[in-house]
């Protein structure tokens, strides 16, 4: 469970959020909705520890996530339109240098099985210059499920289903019924609602900010 | 139920990913020191066939050289990896910023000292290289690359997210570089005129070690500003 309490943030002279305070339940997916530059990206970074409070805190049940930085890095998975791919890497060796990146130890097999997971295990020697956005979008996803062997707790995604095809949603589909099952949380910003199979809180930004 | 690598490997492993984007191929290993050798040619080819002269600047054209082979290809890198998002994932790594930064300033120290070595037979006759300096030169590429490289990195954040203004902020980096350059060139300079070199060796140490400690710590604080953004 999230606690976000009278969190501001900041983006540059802008205020983002203001004395906000808003509550994450865990083992369920909240949708982030709202308009275009209301503040959906801004959320997840700062959750993700990217942006930084202007003030307030957020706590993960009783603990401030930002007291111990790294452990809460460790604990989420944060995927957003950048991908974080190098286009000089394949998409095999991408997820294994993140997954180094990341301190964990995997077998090829592990890392073979996450990129099946969304049918990327055809495409792992083609370099990521060579793929297209779907695909890309796709090799960054088969990070998740890495989840399910190193204790990740939360998944915070920008907009993750906007290059994918219906095939790709339905194994993303999956990959959440999974995770949620192994009682993760998932924090999702989004447009298209009608995607998703699985039910989800609503966190409206347009309506809860003011 | 996970299992988690020591700081070092992770460490290595930043250092085996550049070396994987970087030497995909021989014609990459040789492009690195492309400029060098460009401007070095350049140079010796614009100066003429004066012996005295070129033996006065041929040092202080190596240098330069040097310079500008590591610091372009750090700022590219550091440039790619802010827009791909690679920077991003790595604050969720267990190490900190400031160890990954290192890891990249090392990275890069050893991938453009490995072809300059193979290509060192070409500055020696290019620049018509004093035998007995070569020691002395290999030395002091090997330590003041890596203070060229640390140096890199910080000029690099600086220009990370930086708008327009990037072609002024390199410049900030020009007070880091000239101790570099003076105990650099100083060391071929006394050795050339028969003096112990030792003097300005200890002195390039010196400064060396002084941005081992500072360009982590101040390269990591602008990257986390620019991921921030």
């Amino acid at each position: 469970m999230l606690y976000l309490q009278d969190v501001t943030i900041n983006r540059g002279s802008k205020i983002v959020f203001y004395n906000w305070n808003a509550k994450i339940e865990n083992s369920k997916v909240t949708i982030i909705s709202g308009k275009n530059g209301v503040g959906k990206s801004t959320l997840l970074r700062a959750i993700a520890g990217m942006i930084p409070l202007e003030k307030g805190i957020v706590k993960n049940y009783n603990n401030e996530i930002f007291k111990d930085r790294i452990k809460w890095g460790q604990n989420l998975i944060y995927i957003d339109s950048k991908n974080g791919l190098s286009k000089d890497l394949t998409v095999f060796e991408n997820l294994k240098t993140w997954s180094e990146m990341r301190g964990w130890k995997t077998s090829d097999d592990d890392l073979q099985k996450a990129l099946d997971n969304l049918e990327m295990l055809n495409h792992k020697n083609l370099y990521v210059s060579q793929c297209s956005e779907g695909l890309k979008k796709r090799a960054a996803l088969s990070r998740l499920y890495l989840s399910f062997l190193f204790d990740v707790e939360f998944w915070l995604l920008d907009e993750p289903t906007n290059e994918l095809d219906k095939k790709s949603i339905i194994l993303f589909n999956k990959l959440v019924q999974r995770f949620l099952e192994n009682k993760g949380t998932v924090l999702l910003a989004c447009h298209e609602l009608k995607l998703f199979d699985f039910s989800y809180e609503l966190l409206n930004l347009d309506l809860l900010k003011k | 139920m996970s299992l988690q690598s020591s700081f070092i490997q992770i460490f290595i492993s930043h250092i085996k990913r550049e070396f994987l984007i970087n030497f995909r191929s021989l014609v990459d290993v040789i492009s690195i020191i492309s400029f060098m050798i460009l401007i070095v040619t350049l140079f010796v080819l614009g100066i003429g066939p004066f012996e005295e002269k070129l033996a006065l600047i041929s040092n202080a054209i190596f240098w330069i050289g040097l310079i500008l082979a590591i610091i372009p290809s750090l700022e590219k890198t550091l440039q790619r990896d802010y827009d791909n998002g690679w920077l991003d994932q790595t604050i969720t790594s267990p190490t900190p910023m400031e160890l990954i930064l290192l890891s990249k300033s090392l990275a890069y120290w050893l991938i453009v000292i490995i072809p300059l070595l193979i290509s060192l037979p070409l500055f020696i006759v290019l620049l018509n290289i004093n035998l007995k300096l070569i020691p002395w030169l290999l030395i002091s590429i090997l330590v003041g690359g890596l203070s060229i490289s640390l140096i890199g990195i910080i000029g690099s954040a600086l220009t990370l997210g930086a708008k327009r203004g990037n072609i002024l902020l390199p410049i900030l980096i020009i007070p880091l570089i000239i101790p570099i350059l003076i105990f650099g060139v100083g060391i071929s300079e006394a050795v050339r005129i028969n003096e112990s070199p030792l003097g300005n060796l200890f002195l390039l140490i010196g400064f060396t070690l002084i941005y081992l400690v500072i360009s982590p710590f101040i390269s990591a604080f602008l990257i986390r500003i620019a991921i921030s953004r």
